[in-house]
């Protein structure tokens, strides 16, 4: 009870709220999208919705849970959207395996060991890209997020067993990616 | 005790399914432990690069929306649209109903003005000789009685 009603205080500041959490849900809109322009659209869109609906906000789940559940909804949403099928592939604006991978360069690794590395990240990034809509957005949020299988099911509309057998699936083919 | 662990193993330890026959075996088994090591790396990697604030664009400055906006919403506009509609329909409704009701009167007298005439039609049919010949009966009456007085008188 407690909780509910210091996450529900945590909405009074909602410009800390924003940038407390906008990397967070910026982040998982850019690895669901592969576009920066998209991404921030989305992220914005996301906490002008969770400012709008903040009265509603209960606090049943953490802040962080509940802008995700917002998220998940929206990148969902833009993943049904046919005009951005269409525009996803005709852009360029979209991000790619290195665009991500390139801040480990200068982390001390030897450039065979940041080949390597790298090697290894493109065939993650481009596993999750062929990841249904759900086990990617379950697989970033478990493993980009940290998020337990508790948070993810509350953010995600799904039973906890559900959320569990997408993680498993997602996992074996980012395995089967990497092996290759 | 398992050889080693198959995919669906590796899998299965990765989502957070561990049983202790698996950590049995992983704590005994190095190319096992190897393995997990190397796709739990991979991932953490991943991780860090998502995580880097290089790759992030920055938070936007945070200005409220305009109140007008905020009270403008899909749900209300709806129950607006609703009501506009009704009203528009109400006075139309009337009309058709004050409509009907004409019609339903305008029936009645012609059913009733039918009704007498039918009855008039009737009545008239119902007599031997029409009226426009009844004065032609009375003086046919007229004469065959004055004919059998005659005769009486003879």
């Amino acid at each position: 009870m407690a909780t509910a009603v210091a996450s529900s205080r945590e909405l009074d500041d909602f410009e800390s709220v924003v940038r407390l959490y906008w990397p967070k849900v910026f982040r998982f809109a850019l690895a669901s999208l592969r576009d920066r322009f998209a991404a921030e659209s989305l992220a914005q869109d996301c906490f002008l919705r969770a400012y709008r609906a903040r009265d509603r906000f209960r606090g049943e789940a953490s802040v962080a849970t509940w802008l995700m559940q917002i998220a998940v909804n929206l990148v969902r949403d833009r993943a049904r959207d046919r005009r951005w099928q269409f525009w996803k592939r005709a852009r360029q604006t979209a991000v790619d395996a290195t665009d991500a991978a390139v801040s480990i360069r200068d982390h001390g690794a030897s450039p065979e060991e940041s080949a390597a590395i790298k090697q290894q990240l493109q065939a993650v990034w481009e596993a999750t890209s062929n990841l249904s809509e759900r086990q990617k957005t379950v697989f970033l949020l478990r493993f980009v997020e940290d998020m337990d299988l508790l948070e993810i099911a509350a953010a995600t509309g799904l039973k906890e067993g559900t959320v569990k057998i997408h993680l498993f699936r997602a996992v074996q083919a980012i395995r089967e990616r990497m092996a290759k | 005790m398992i050889e080693h662990l198959s995919a669906e193993q590796i899998s299965q330890w990765m989502v957070g399914d561990r049983t202790p026959q698996l950590e049995h075996h992983v704590e005994r088994c190095a190319a096992c432990r190897g393995e997990l090591a190397q796709i739990e790396s991979t991932i953490s990697q991943f991780r860090t690069a998502m995580r880097d604030p290089a790759n992030l664009t920055p938070a936007p400055e945070w200005r409220e929306p305009a109140p007008s906006a905020a009270w403008l919403t899909w749900p209300r506009l709806a129950l607006a649209a609703t009501a506009l509609a009704a009203l528009l329909a109400l006075p139309v409704s009337w009309r058709v109903r004050a409509h009907e009701q004409a019609l339903r009167e305008e029936t009645a007298r012609a059913a009733q003005a039918d009704a007498q005439l039918l009855e008039s039609v009737d009545a008239e049919i119902s007599q031997a000789v029409p009226e426009p010949m009844q004065p032609l009966v009375t003086l046919a009456t007229w004469n065959s009685s004055s004919v059998s007085q005659n005769q009486k008188a003879h």
